[in-house]
């Protein structure tokens, strides 16, 4: 990585840290924004534990999800759960239509106020990027690979952890980061649910008319999802470069 | 005729090709070898100006090329590549109606003409005028890609390794029909090849280039009995150069007077056939007899070794 | 691919019988049971806002609809798990949704007493799973059908009309989230003209400007880096932010320039909605334009411009029908995105479905969620299909099937 072309980066992450720890030292550029003596910057808590429990909730869900879409999308393409396959396709496809915002609304009623139904919408939403990746990756394994494996003597499970697995793992990872994305902004719409996150910051600046607060809720927030997406596209090519695959730039 | 003069392209400072002047005349086979990376593809790209030459230019029956506008100049002439370049998304009768169609022809001529050149490829148009190109055969769709090309009747046909992807048989038959509808045409024809064997067995002269030069321009004979170069006789293969030569020549040429035991030999023959044939039967010598049958004369090892060899 | 049941009878000389159960229909087959005998049918409520109490299937109709219902529900169990043809399955679904569906709403009828205007019956657990069982079996029978576009064009066309049979016979009426909808069935239809007018119209602007950007993209590689790379990290941008942030600018449009508030252009409400959606919505076209032209094998556009095609024939005949299969995958993308990301729009102002979504959450109250949710969920559904049949369409018989 040249110093050029990280430098947007490193900057990106200190302004936030010195945002997030310090937000007073910024009021300067929030005031042209209120009108009325409003305050500048977010008083009604601490920007820093906002932001703490955001990327707690979406971790946690993002890791729940990536465990059983794991498990699953190994499931459906082995010999045994080969049957599925087609329906799992189909379900993928399906629920990918569904608006992240639709299934927060509908677990609320049904768990009540606060993490729970953000948690139950991450995870659940966060399934479907993953799971979609993860079929796609370990059935786009080269079949000449997975036949020089098995021309090897190695077994089932050898092949699955040792030929597939780390050949799908960019492709794995890229479902990963998109789930994460998807999880940073659904977790901000969390807040009308009494979630704790940075969508509060948002939510108060609507509620009371202040300019100021949507906007620092949400360049936090903004800055927080380019960031991790870039830090995991970095990992996504360190391990597309492990297994010999290019990643196509496009995505 | 085709005349190319002083023909030079660069990349940077790169002569891709450098300074290549030679001439094909009208209704002849010209045939490009080279190693890969020679600038053979280059060299013919130029020629419909789908690369535009750094210096030299090119004349088209005296005319030069440059004074034709672009598209205008490639309606006109033929343009086969490797892989063909077949649209997915049009039926070969679509496919091959393609320059008819810019050219402002009316429907029903384009569609007498589609079937005309189905007809004469051997592929039925009832059968394949409806056909996409995925559902063709690898033979089928070089042949559709010719017959795309020859659409508008053009004079000069240009083409790139048009026979490398197929399998040695088809490609034996492909180069056989291509040979037989360019002399009934009349067409002119250059062709990029890297196989020694399909530009004997096509060209009427062989350009050999190396390192975007031009290294020697003459008649298949010739290449093999007087070599321009050291690169020139390896291209060809010394160890082959005997046989080639062989059966660059008919029988007629080394017949003798007299009479032999045996089933006769045609003078159309090659003297390459006529060798192997006397080897297999272990004798010295067979009778040769005229395309009716007529006995004519004899041919010995001997005669057909004195023609293999190198003349001073 | 099935289990082969064996079962040996002891004490008899050893005779065997062989069974073959569809493992997918015995997952179906539990769930059905789970949903019929261990969970609500339905849910009754005195009000719209107390707490509800779970009514079984057998107490929520009367006894001999309940019977009926189960009957029919168990059949299509058995069917699921023996029948293996396709067509036989996809048939059990259609019974087993239709049984299902009118249940519904003659239980709000049965449970709701005479005369009483409050109380209120909506789905509960039992109901959604039969729900999600039956689809399953519809999904996996359509699955296998491999229904060419034309089919499952019509086939969404019969979902759709026997949908708006069930609710304008009045079936439902009795049902909370009618009820919810008869209460505000004029704003219902003006937030739904306001969420198609927002998702559509952001998306018709995303094509305008996106297809020629993508064209010059794909010509010029220096461009394409740069405009795909600023589009990805606008996408990265979680909604509400981004709704968020376009607030301020468009704020200051409206205070200092006359002519934007004429037009209606406010910091709070649609124009910050529309255009944070027209923003996200470029990615997916410019990106899969690029992508869509670059696919074009070379050997083909070499042999266009080799046979005298200009740029603009070469553009028109060659390269944009080839792409268009691909830029259409981008158009499907932004399409079911913004259809679900039009429900956002209701939190700063901007209308459509989210304003029932976010008031419901406001009085949880589930029916008003669903009002809000469940149209969403069928369009973005709706335009998945149709969209991937105009996909599947487009390819056309250049294409095989695979
Ligand atoms: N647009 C270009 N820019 C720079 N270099 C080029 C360009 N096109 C071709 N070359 C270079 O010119 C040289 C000759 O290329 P050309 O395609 O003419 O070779 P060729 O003789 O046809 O080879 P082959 O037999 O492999 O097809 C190659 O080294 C190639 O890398
Ligand atoms: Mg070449």
């Amino acid at each position: 990585m040249s110093l050029r072309s990280s430098a947007p980066r490193v900057a990106a992450l200190l302004l936030l840290v010195a945002f997030v720890t310090a937000p007073q030292l910024f009021s300067f550029a929030f005031e042209p924004l209120t009108a009325n003596n409003a305050p500048a910057i977010y008083n009604q808590g601490s920007l820093l534990s906002l932001t703490l429990s955001h990327l707690r909730i979406v971790f946690l869900a993002t890791l729940a999800s990536t465990m059983l879409a794991l498990a699953l999308g190994i499931f459906v393409t082995r010999p045994s759960g080969h049957e599925f396959l087609p329906l799992s396709r189909s379900l993928v496809n399906i629920g990918q239509t569904f608006p992240p915002i639709a299934v927060l609304a509908i677990a609320v009623p049904l768990v009540g106020f606060g993490e729970k139904p953000t948690f139950i919408a991450l995870f659940l939403y966060g399934l479907l990027p993953i799971f979609e990746n993860t079929l796609s990756g370990l059935t786009g394994v080269s079949p000449q690979a997975l036949d020089a494996a098995k021309g090897m003597g190695m077994s089932p499970r050898q092949r699955l952890f040792q030929v597939e697995l780390p050949l799908a793992l960019p492709v794995i990872l890229a479902g990963i980061r998109l789930s994460v994305i998807i999880s940073l902004g659904t977790a901000t719409i969390g807040s009308t649910v009494a979630a704790k996150g940075l969508g509060e910051v948002i939510i108060a600046g609507l509620q009371s008319n202040n300019v100021a607060f949507v906007l620092q809720g949400g360049l936090v927030v903004a800055l927080l999802a380019v960031l991790i997406h870039d830090g995991l596209g970095i990992a996504e090519r360190v391990a597309a470069r492990r297994s010999g695959r290019p990643l196509d730039e496009a995505r | 005729m085709i005349e190319i003069e002083h023909l030079t392209k660069r990349y940077g400072a790169a002569a891709i090709v450098d300074d290549v002047s030679f001439r094909v005349e009208e209704g002849t086979v010209a045939a490009v070898v080279g190693t890969s990376g020679a600038g053979k593809s280059t060299l013919l790209r130029m020629i419909n100006r789908l690369v535009e030459p750094s210096a030299g230019r090119v004349l088209i029956d005296g005319q030069d090329t440059m004074a034709i506008p672009e598209d205008a100049l490639r309606h006109r002439i033929g343009y086969v590549i490797q892989g063909y370049g077949l649209f997915p998304h049009r039926t070969v009768a679509e496919n091959i109606a393609t320059v008819p169609r810019l050219l402002g022809w009316d429907r029903r001529q384009i569609a007498a003409r589609v079937e005309e050149l189905l007809d004469l490829f051997g592929l039925d148009p009832a059968e394949f005028a409806k056909k996409f190109p995925h559902q063709l055969s690898g033979g089928e769709q070089q042949r559709v890609g010719v017959a795309r090309a020859l659409a508008a009747r053009p004079a000069l046909l240009l083409m790139d390794e048009p026979f490398g992807a197929l399998d040695p048989v088809i490609r034996h038959k492909a180069q056989d029909e291509l040979l037989s509808i360019q002399r009934r045409l009349g067409t002119t024809v250059v062709l990029v090849t890297h196989d020694m064997n399909e530009a004997f067995h096509l060209a009427d002269r062989i350009a050999v280039m190396n390192q975007g030069r031009l290294l020697q321009y003459a008649a298949p004979a010739e290449l093999l009995t007087r070599p321009a170069e050291a690169f020139v006789e390896q291209l060809v293969g010394s160890a082959e150069r005997p046989f080639r030569l062989l059966s660059l020549m008919r029988v007629q040429e080394a017949v003798e007077p007299g009479t032999a035991e045996g089933e006769p030999l045609s003078v159309a023959d090659t003297l390459h056939d006529a060798l192997s044939r006397l080897i297999w039967l272990g004798r010295e010598v067979l009778p040769v007899a005229d395309a009716s049958g007529a006995p004519v004369g004899r041919i010995s090892v001997s005669r057909i070794l004195a023609h293999g060899r190198a003349r001073a | 691919m099935n289990t082969i049941l064996q079962t040996t009878v002891p004490g008899m000389h050893s005779s065997r019988s062989h069974i073959i159960l569809d493992r997918l229909g015995s997952v179906i087959a539990v769930l059905i049971s789970i949903a019929l005998f261990a969970a609500p049918f339905a849910t009754y409520r005195a009000n719209r806002i107390v707490a509800g109490e779970g009514r079984m299937l057998t107490e929520a109709l009367p006894t001999a609809g309940a019977l009926g219902v189960t009957a029919v529900i168990l059949c299509v169990a058995l069917c699921a798990v023996l029948a293996r043809a396709p067509v036989i399955r996809l048939a059990a679904a259609a019974a087993g949704l239709g049984a299902v569906f009118p249940a519904l709403g003659w239980s709000a009828g049965f449970l709701t007493p005479a005369g009483n205007t409050f109380a209120r019956v909506s789905p509960a657990l039992g109901f959604w799973l039969l729900t999600l069982a039956l689809a399953l079996l519809a999904a996996d029978a359509l699955t296998r059908l491999r229904l060419g576009p034309l089919a499952r064009l019509a086939a969404l066309a019969v979902a759709a009309g026997a949908i708006a049979g069930l609710l304008l016979s009045g079936a439902w009426n009795d049902l909370s989230l009618l009820k919810e909808y008869a209460n505000r069935a004029d704003s219902f239809w003006r937030e739904a003209r306001q969420h198609l007018w927002l998702a559509l119209g952001s998306m018709a602007a995303a094509c305008l400007v996106g297809l020629p950007l993508g064209i010059l993209a794909h010509r010029f590689r220096a461009l394409r880096a740069a405009v795909l790379q600023v589009l990805s990290i606008v996408q990265t941008v979680p909604s509400i932010a981004l709704f968020g942030i376009l607030i301020a600018p468009l704020g200051y449009l409206a205070a200092h320039v006359p002519l934007a508030a004429a037009l209606g252009i406010r910091g709070i409400g649609a124009a910050p909605a529309f255009i944070a959606l027209f923003l996200y919505s470029l990615l997916p076209v410019v990106g899969n334009t690029v992508t869509g032209l670059s696919q074009v094998p070379p050997a083909v556009t070499d042999a266009a411009r080799g046979m005298g095609l200009s740029r603009r024939q070469r553009l028109l005949e060659v390269e944009l029908p080839l792409a268009l299969p691909v830029i259409l995958a981008g158009v499907r993308i932004v399409l079911v995105q913004n259809l679900g990301l039009a429900t956002v729009a209701a939190l700063i102002g901007g209308g459509g479905f989210g304003t029932f979504v976010f008031q419901g959450i406001g009085q949880t109250a589930i029916d008003l969620v669903l009002l809000g949710a469940v149209p969403t969920v069928a369009l973005s559904f709706a335009a998945a299909v149709i969209l991937d049949a105009m996909i599947d369409l487009a390819k056309g018989p250049s294409h095989d099937r695979d």
